[in-house]
């Protein structure tokens, strides 16, 4: 029998004592594997979050907004500068039009309705005053049609996903062929399918494929590559709009700083900064109750070791001096009680570790949900206070707040617990360092005993 | 071989000021003797038998064993000392309460740096030597009883062969046979083995059969003698 044998023998002695020792040991390192796994997982789903949602910095022509407005459009040495400036990743650029009847064979799907006639009205009332005799006749009976040339389809998308092609094929959008994607309403409307042929600017189009995105509006219009329609309306090399992406929504900031810097007046910017910011603080505040768990845990768990040996030492300190008096050294006798220490760390760390990947999934879940209550209940409350404020039945803005809460709740519910080799490493890592912590104290307690003062007082 | 104890004085330093309870101790032990301390009770007899086996210092004078003057030893080597050359007979025992009776003594052959391959034929032997039956030998300290304690206590003080036996009140907590039976087997391995035994005892009938006898009185020491 040796100094392990006795240590791990030792440990055994008082069962019930050894097994709540080993018990709630093994709670605080399940608790740090879960709290490790959750924090590790949620710091996933950050990076994650940080490289797509509130990426996006939207530059459009000073002045214009969703085709209404003035201003000259982007020209190629300004799209250079975008393209060029740091930290963006991929750009879609898009150039707009409007078809009447004069240039396309085309009749829009959409009616004028009250709202686009008072529209109308209001952008053509100084023009239309000095030709007021000409008004029945030059006024259309319905709406232009929406053309967009665009280096990417899916930005046509409502929902941010790929675009839906309900038949046919899409189209390449970095090409300058005369091919176009339909709106499913201005397909019906004039009974094109895939194949059919319609002409615009004098130029014959054939359809690749019908969209459709469930929006009335977007299914009402057509989508070619930019380079076609920068061709047939002769405006080669602008844009009307260039939606840049940010590698990261740290870096977004400076990278609207550095746009407005290079751009100027010539441009107006908008990003999505604060919805990426409020996209993330809910979940960095579940790594950070994650963080402060681990390290709650841990000290949890070096307290109980550093107790228990405590105790077990002052208990035994007459066995210790008995030891030392029939000639065991510091380092045999130490070295028994540190391999005690560690023999209730290891069944403690096992179990935990055991414990704590088991438990890690619904715990990382169950701190998401209830940071999704509290994010919920401070949505809820900033939402009426905009109502009260405003004293209407919806707030303006609320939809937007709404939308970032949305996404903040489909970041965080979309973490998922994946137990890593890292964490376990780490895990055992802080075990050692918990018993390290919880048996040097016992173990300089163990070697100051002296023989004759605890014989002495038997 | 011999124990020589020159001018010993120790003070402890209590609440209430110093205490001496060792005045200018000098005698000697020669090989082989059978020696006897007497003493009321905090006469100081422990603490001497304490300093004898180097578990505490003297405040001032020396103890010389086989030309090695002990208190000069450091740490580990008193430990050594320990080990090697002196076996310790308490009164309570002081056996480890979680051991068996043969892993009490596989203990001190482990500590002494017996071969491992042989400790326990060696712990088994000496057992049996100090009257433990076979089936005594895997019982725990608590399922023997206080006479075969001792015995275990005194075979571990033995395992490996030490030059002195220090036995503090070996019969103290024990009826008077189970005493006698004791005291007859320590008196029986210093004849025997030749090995030194300093007993320190309240009972001057067992003082009366050791070869010399030293009196602690207010911390000075006389010698009684016998031939």
């Amino acid at each position: 029998m040796n100094a392990l044998t006795r240590g791990v023998k030792n440990t055994l002695r008082s069962p019930v004592r050894s097994g709540a020792i080993i018990l709630m040991f093994a709670i605080s390192i399940a608790l740090i594997v879960s709290m490790l796994v959750a924090r590790s997982s949620v710091l996933a789903k950050i990076n994650e979050v940080k490289s797509t949602a509130g990426t996006n910095i939207t530059i459009r022509p000073a002045g214009t907004m969703g085709g209404m407005g003035g201003g000259d459009p982007l020209t190629a040495a300004q799209l250079n500068t975008i393209t060029s400036t740091s930290h963006i990743s991929s750009t879609i650029m898009t150039l707009t039009d409007q078809l009447s009847s004069d240039n396309t064979n085309l009749t829009s799907s959409l009616e004028f309705g009250g709202f686009g006639r008072a529209q109308r009205e209001t952008t053509n009332s100084s023009s239309e005053s000095s030709t007021s005799e000409n008004k029945s006749t030059e006024t259309p009976r319905t709406p232009g049609i929406t053309i967009t040339g665009t280096t990417d389809v899916n930005s046509a998308s409502t929902d941010g996903s790929s675009l839906s092609i309900s038949s046919g094929k899409t189209i390449d959008a970095s090409g300058s062929d005369t091919v176009a994607l339909v709106g499913t309403d201005l397909a019906t409307k004039n009974n094109l399918s895939v194949g059919s042929t319609f002409t615009a600017y004098s130029k014959t189009f054939t359809v690749s494929g019908i969209y459709n995105t469930g929006n009335r509006f977007t299914d009402s219009g057509i989508i070619m590559p930019l380079k076609t329609l920068q061709t047939i309306t002769d405006q080669a090399g602008v844009v009307s709009s260039v939606v840049a992406k940010v590698d990261s929504s740290d870096n977004v900031a400076a990278t609207v700083a550095s746009l407005k810097s290079s751009l100027g007046s010539a441009a107006d910017i908008t990003s999505e900064i604060e919805r990426a910011e409020s996209s993330v603080s809910s979940l960095q505040g579940i790594a950070s109750l994650a963080m402060t768990g681990v390290i709650a845990a841990a000290v949890a768990g070096a307290a109980i070791v550093l107790l228990a040996m405590i105790m077990v030492v002052r208990e035994r300190r007459k066995e210790i001096g008995v030891m030392k008096a029939i000639g065991g050294t510091d380092g045999k006798v130490v070295g028994q009680f540190i391999i005690e220490g560690l023999t209730l760390t290891v069944f403690g760390a096992v179990i935990g570790m055991v414990l704590g990947i088991l438990v890690s999934g619904p715990m990382t879940t169950s701190l998401v949900s209830s940071q999704n209550t509290s994010s919920t209940n401070r949505t809820s409350q900033q939402l009426s206070g905009v109502r009260t404020s405003t004293n209407s039945s919806e707030a303006p803005g609320a939809n937007f707040i709404r939308g970032g809460f949305n996404q903040i709740r489909d970041n965080a519910s979309q973490v998922t617990a994946s137990l890593t080799p890292n964490i376990l490493l780490i895990a055992a890592g802080v075990t050692i360092f918990i018993a390290l912590i919880g048996t040097a104290i016992p173990a300089w307690l163990t070697a100051r005993v002296r023989p004759a003062e605890v014989l002495r007082t038997e | 071989m011999s124990l020589e104890v020159k001018n010993i004085t120790k003070t402890f330093t209590t609440s209430s000021g110093d205490v001496t309870v060792l005045k200018d101790v000098s005698f000697t032990i020669s090989n082989g003797e059978f020696v006897s301390i007497i003493g009321k009770s905090g006469s100081g007899k422990s603490t001497l038998l304490s300093i004898l086996g180097a578990l505490d210092s003297p405040t001032s004078g020396s103890i010389v064993v086989d030309d090695a003057n002990i208190e000069k030893l450091k740490g580990h080597e008193q430990t050594k000392y320990r080990a090697k050359k002196i076996g310790f007979v308490f009164q309570q025992y002081n056996l480890v309460p979680n051991l068996t009776a043969l892993e009490n003594v596989v203990l001190a052959l482990e500590f002494g740096g017996y071969p491992a391959a042989s400790r326990v034929d060696r712990a088994t032997a000496l057992l049996a030597a100090v009257g433990i039956e076979d089936d005594q030998l895997t019982r725990r300290p608590s399922r023997l009883s206080g006479g075969q304690q001792q015995r275990v206590s005194i075979a571990r003080a033995l395992a490996n062969e030490p030059a002195y036996i220090l036995a503090d009140e070996p019969t103290g907590n024990l009826d008077s046979v189970t005493g006698k039976k004791i005291f007859s087997l320590l008196h029986d391995l210093s004849r025997k083995q030749n090995t030194t035994i300093v007993v320190v005892t309240h009972d001057l009938d067992i003082a009366g059969k050791t070869d010399k006898t030293f009196t602690l009185v207010d911390g000075k020491i006389t010698t009684k003698t016998r031939s």
